[in-house]
């Protein structure tokens, strides 16, 4: 599995994915860790399927004790599907995710990783002097969702806002951005189900400090692409089906 | 020979032995219509009475095992799972140390893996006793239906004195045979199962490919 900094000062923010030896027929998925001093945090920490390609990428940059902390933005199985295994990996470790999916989640295996229910206005996980904001997402696309901000790295963690089908082995950085909607456009209009939530998600997001957004299928967006994200999510109509 | 999962073995047993408890339940009610014939019937069933006394108790002993073998096995069920799920995490973890063993922050998977051998183990053993005790119980179970086909035939022998009762009787100790064999199958049938999730416990216990560290 690809490891990439995408953020190296005080902190560190990682992506993994782009796995190579990922099954066929699953889903690309990025995950993200973010590394302080002394702990670290995984963010969509993915399916069970990459569990063991995933533990193995990690532990170039962490030690296992290190890992304090997981979040998962909802309940996909792509999201936290692995969670079992976590469980038994980190037995000391805080699981946050949102209090609306706590019995659902809690059916991929929690017997010793502490839930900590995030409630729907969000809050704030504390990495040991690093303060991630955790921002409400809801109906982007499940119905109780979070995005993560770091205000110092300026990076807003997406979950499925921002996502992109692509094939294996694709760059990390959104290059072209018109030729990049093409591959979102399917995902966003199927995927999300509301043009309520997706405005009022804009309008609140428009108002933080952001160098990156990084989503958890495709390439991040950085600089002037995440205007452009911005403008071209405000613009499309999602929830076609209905239509 | 069964080649389905040990897990599946275990879980299969519970749902195969509730219909004992069915077929023993049926038949304390053939035994109950065969004692209100043998008291129509007096003298001439004198020797029918302590056949279904004795064929009731057995009935209703038998319920009381099946009780007793389905919350064992629903333990025994519940272990298995763990068992995997451990043991699945297990595995996981030594794939990647073998994987990784270059990888900076290797060592410090070492205690996970330890803590899940450890679990693994004591699973290991509580899945042997589980399974042991339930042996111990679907024996009885068997033992007991032995007897019942001793006691069956001599309840025929006995029927043929009853005069004009004989057929109704000898319904009845048709029907107690059926109801016999059925729960001799099952039980046979969730021993076979038990079995074949027993050789695969110990054949994991004993596989050295999971003594990595």
């Amino acid at each position: 599995m690809k490891a990439t900094n995408i953020y190296d000062e005080k902190h560190k923010w990682i992506m993994f994915g782009r796995d190579p030896d990922k099954p066929e027929g699953i889903i690309d998925t990025n995950q993200y860790l973010v590394k302080t001093n002394d702990r670290a945090l995984i963010l969509d920490p993915g399916g069970i399927e990459i569990f063991s390609n995933m533990l193995a990428a990690l532990l170039h940059h962490v030690s296992i004790d290190q890992i304090t902390d997981l979040f998962a933005s909802h309940q996909d199985p792509d999201i936290i599907s692995s969670l079992g295994l976590w469980d038994q990996a980190l037995p000391n470790a805080k699981l946050h995710s949102p209090w609306l999916w706590e019995g659902f989640i809690r059916h991929f295996g929690l017997n010793s990783i502490e839930y900590v229910p995030i409630a729907d206005e969000g809050g704030t996980i504390d990495l040991g002097g690093v303060k991630l904001e955790m921002i409400p997402a809801h109906y982007l696309h499940s119905s109780g969702n979070f995005h993560i901000y770091d205000p110092i790295a300026k990076i807003l963690m997406s979950g499925d806002v921002g996502a992109a089908l692509e094939p294996a082995g694709a760059d990390i950085f959104v290059d072209n951005f018109e030729t990049h909607t093409d591959k979102m456009r399917m995902f966003h209009q199927r995927w999300m189900p509301s043009n309520r939530a997706k405005n009022d998600w804009i309008s609140r997001v428009r108002k933080l400090d952001i160098d990156m957004i990084a989503p958890q299928h495709g390439r991040i967006f950085k600089g002037e692409n995440v205007g452009k994200f911005l403008d071209w999510f405000e613009a499309l109509e999602v929830g076609t089906v209905i239509n | 020979m069964y080649k389905e999962a040990a897990f599946v073995s275990s879980a299969s047993m519970a749902a195969e032995l509730e219909l004992v408890a069915k077929v023993a339940k049926d038949m304390s009610i053939s035994v109950k219509n065969a004692k209100a014939i043998a008291n129509r019937a007096g003298a001439k069933a004198r020797g029918f009475s302590p056949i279904t006394d004795f064929i009731d108790e057995m009935s209703i002993d038998t319920m009381k095992l099946v009780s007793a073998i389905n919350s064992e096995s629903t333990a025994l069920s519940r272990v298995a799972i763990s068992e995997l799920r451990t043991r699945e995490a297990y595995t996981k973890f030594i794939q990647v140390k073998v994987k990784s063993n270059d990888t900076r922050h290797i060592a410090s998977l070492n205690a996970s893996i330890e803590t899940l051998r450890v679990k693994q183990e004591q699973e290991q053993a509580e899945l042997i006793k589980y399974a042991k005790k339930l042996k111990s119980l679907m024996d009885d179970i068997s033992q007991k239906m032995a007897v019942a086909n001793v006691i069956v035939s001599n309840s025929r022998i006995e029927a043929v004195n009853a005069e004009e009762y004989r057929s109704n009787l000898e319904t009845i100790a048709d029907d107690i045979d059926k109801s016999c064999e059925t729960i001799r199958n099952r039980v046979n049938q969730s021993f076979h199962r038990l079995e074949n999730a027993m050789d695969q416990w110990k054949r994991l216990a004993t596989d050295e490919s999971y003594k990595y560290l």
